[in-house]
């Protein structure tokens, strides 16, 4: 029973890492809409998942409140921008796309080393999909660092909060519900004021190239 | 009894708030009910820690939600008061000349109020998760209204505001739920008190060490980049000198004090787990860094608010960097706080005033100070000495506790490297103020002071830092022995 348990939220876990790795070598921003979309899916089916083979209730409207916010709200506002700005392609990041990747990798076993400890610690059945999560945590902050377009910058961000997500449900089978809505309604906010910042960026600098963004850089 | 307290702390920012949502247009006794409610919630505050001082800790709400304990109680009157200066120099107030118009003072009224309200959650709240969603509300609240008035500029740095502090809160959010972890696996509740500041500090001996020292790192990280510390600092100067000034005196004043507050809570319990050696030398480095950085930032800084914004770096440099000294580094640390919070709050308001009167952010663009803006200036001056830590002033005082702090930990190299920075800082800071200061008004400049009823709470500040200078008052002494019990050894 736990052996199963076990595989399913590695592959679950696994899942959700490869659907943020896409950000880092697909270039349009529907591809990247697209793989958010997909991602919070598998996330909100490995809590479903951890939830059943728990008996934890809870787990089932956390992930129903994830599939519904993040599965299909937040794309749908995310397309909504897509469209306003055109179909903008990430042109050229700071970083190209194959040392992307390569960087992507060593993140990713980066993570296994930072989270060792854990992973000796935990009895829980679901510790080896930790590393997994953190090398996502890791390759969400290299893409919020290394790409230009704002928009690009708010889905890495939105893959952080997934990361943290899936951290929290495999190393504690998830915080608390009551504060699990707070954190929800906290993202939910937090996304909506940053897009209203890129229609400002847009309006005040009539692209969402950040890289324009440098008057201030004394 | 303690609710009604909590209650009158935590309710009248958001009852200014919902007036100024539900009232449209914005009508001027909107921001005077703010004013009034402000200052209620501070006496609110004052009277908790009233409480707090006399001995007790006062709790309420199910699974102890609220609790105020001396940490919170001090920094509750800190974000109450800085939040009642604000409130009494919000756009809005006066009548004639307005530099905003109504509905900037509508938006300014509901989000500063909110941005209040999250704040005084976030230090009250016992739930470390509770405190975390708090924070990270006041980075929302406070981003909507960098750009009140939409500039290239403000735009610019509400999105870097928004885009680092979310980033580095999230990280903290790491480091919440990998510090109860392996608490977690072992006792396998999924009650919400198991969040509870409390019930870790008290499970925290048990705890495994690399686990909490993980913890520690994202936290310190994650709160770290709110509180504006090197190498995460690069939002605050953008931030906090486009924002409208009473935003960033609450900015600059009490929001990164509440962040430093929130790295507080977990070094108490990662002391506990690991000892104090990890958590220690991960502050003095993050410290040692932010006031280098400032200190030569500072050199080159062509406008004053960026000025007073990278003096901020520097001085929560100063605090973090005490934090990590020792029980005597933090009750050095915690008044370094009040103090900062003080001559910050009331700097920012000034400049409020003299950017109104030059029409002009750049230091060149400013002379004569004390000839155009007698009052204004001369609190000004005082406060720019206050800040470089110069007797008679509360910041002094603070400033030599640190240093004390550090040559009783056996620090003494580092503290050399400190008051040379210290002194880099100090003459960057008295340079730019003589210019300000003297010589002739550009052409064009109003000369007198106007709208004096507005500088009665700034000498109010003046007048705090001074009596802080001279001895720290009895009550304060008690909430800062307070303080030095709960972080621990």
């Amino acid at each position: 029973m736990d052996g199963t348990f076990a595989k399913l939220a590695v592959i679950g876990s696994s899942a959700v890492l490869i659907l943020g790795l896409v950000l880092l070598w697909r270039r349009r921003s529907n591809a990247h809409i697209a793989a958010f979309s997909a991602q919070s899916v598998a996330l909100a089916a490995t809590i479903a998942l951890v939830g059943h083979f728990t008996g934890d209730g809870q787990l089932y409207t956390v992930a129903a409140i994830l599939l519904l916010l993040k599965g299909v709200a937040i794309p749908v506002l995310l397309r909504r921008m897509e469209r306003q700005f055109g179909a903008q392609r990430e042109l050229e990041p700071y970083v190209n796309t194959a040392t992307s990747l390569l960087l992507g990798g060593l993140l990713v076993l980066l993570a296994y080393v930072v989270t060792r400890p854990l992973v000796t610690l935990s009895q829980l059945p679901t510790r080896a999909g930790m590393p997994l999560a953190m090398g996502l945590i890791f390759v969400s902050l290299f893409v919020i660092i290394s790409r230009k377009k704002a928009l690009t910058q708010v889905i890495g961000f939105l893959v952080l909060e997934n990361g943290i997500a899936l951290l929290a449900v495999l190393g504690t089978y998830g915080i608390p519900l009551i504060l699990e809505l707070g954190v929800f309604l906290d993202a939910l906010m937090g996304f909506l004021v940053m897009q209203i910042f890129v229609y400002q960026i847009h309006e005040t600098f009539e692209s969402i190239d950040v890289d324009q963004l440098k008057g201030l850089r004394k | 009894m303690n609710g009604g307290l909590f209650a009158a702390l935590l309710l009248p920012s958001l009852g200014s708030a919902a007036v100024a949502l539900a009232v449209r247009p914005h009508r001027r006794w909107g921001s005077v009910l703010g004013g009034v409610f402000s200052v209620g919630a501070l006496a609110a505050a004052l009277g908790l820690a009233a409480h707090v001082v006399g001995g007790a800790t006062p709790v309420w709400g199910p699974g102890e939600l609220l609790r105020a304990d001396a940490l919170s109680a001090l920094l509750a009157v800190c974000v109450a008061g800085v939040a009642a200066l604000a409130a009494l120099s919000a756009p809005g107030l006066d009548r004639g000349r307005e530099s905003y118009d109504q509905r900037q003072a509508r938006l300014f009224a509901i989000f500063s109020n909110l941005f209040a309200f999250t704040m005084l959650v976030a230090v009250t709240a016992n739930n470390v998760a509770v405190m975390w969603i708090a924070i990270e509300a006041t980075t929302i609240t406070s981003a909507m209204l960098i750009p009140l008035r939409v500039s290239k500029a403000s735009v610019e740095a509400s999105w870097k505001y928004i885009l680092i502090g979310s980033v580095g809160i999230a990280l903290a959010f790491v480091g919440t739920v990998l510090g109860y972890f392996d608490f977690v696996s072992r006792v396998g509740s999924h009650e919400s008190t198991i969040l509870n500041w409390t019930v870790l500090r008290a499970a925290a001996p048990a705890m495994h060490p690399q686990v909490v020292q993980l913890a520690f790192v994202f936290v310190a990280i994650g709160y770290g980049t709110k509180a504006g510390l090197a190498p995460m600092h690069t939002w605050l100067p953008d931030a906090h000198s486009e924002a409208p000034p009473p935003l960033s005196a609450m900015m600059s004043g009490v929001l990164l004090a509440v962040a430093l507050y929130a790295i507080v809570r977990w070094k108490a319990v990662a002391n506990a787990a690991v000892g104090s050696t990890f958590p220690d030398g991960l502050l003095i480095a993050l410290g040692t860094l932010s006031i280098a950085v400032a200190a030569l930032s500072l050199v080159i800084q062509r406008q004053y608010k960026r000025l007073l914004a990278y003096s901020s770096i520097e001085h929560t440099g100063l605090i973090c960097l005490s934090l990590g000294l020792g029980p005597l580094g933090v009750f050095a640390a915690m008044l370094h706080l009040v103090n900062h919070s003080i001559a910050k709050s009331m700097m920012f308001l000034l400049s409020g005033r003299i950017l109104d009167r030059y029409r002009a952010a750049e230091l060149a663009g400013v002379s004569g100070l004390l000839t155009a803006m007698p009052a204004t200036g001369a609190c000004f001056a005082a406060g720019m000495l206050a800040l470089v830590g110069l007797p008679p002033f509360g910041l002094f005082l603070s400033k030599f506790a640190v240093v004390r702090a550090g040559f009783a930990a056996g620090r003494p190299w580092l503290m050399g490297t400190v008051l040379g920075l210290l002194a880099i800082a100090f003459v960057a800071l008295i340079t730019q103020l003589n210019r300000m200061l003297y010589g002739s008004p550009p052409e064009g400049v109003a000369i007198g002071e106007r709208r004096r009823l507005g500088l009665v709470p700034l000498g109010m500040c003046l007048g705090a830092l001074l009596v802080l200078g001279l001895a720290v008052p009895r009550p304060v002494q008690v909430l800062l022995d307070g303080i030095v019990e709960i972080a621990g050894r």
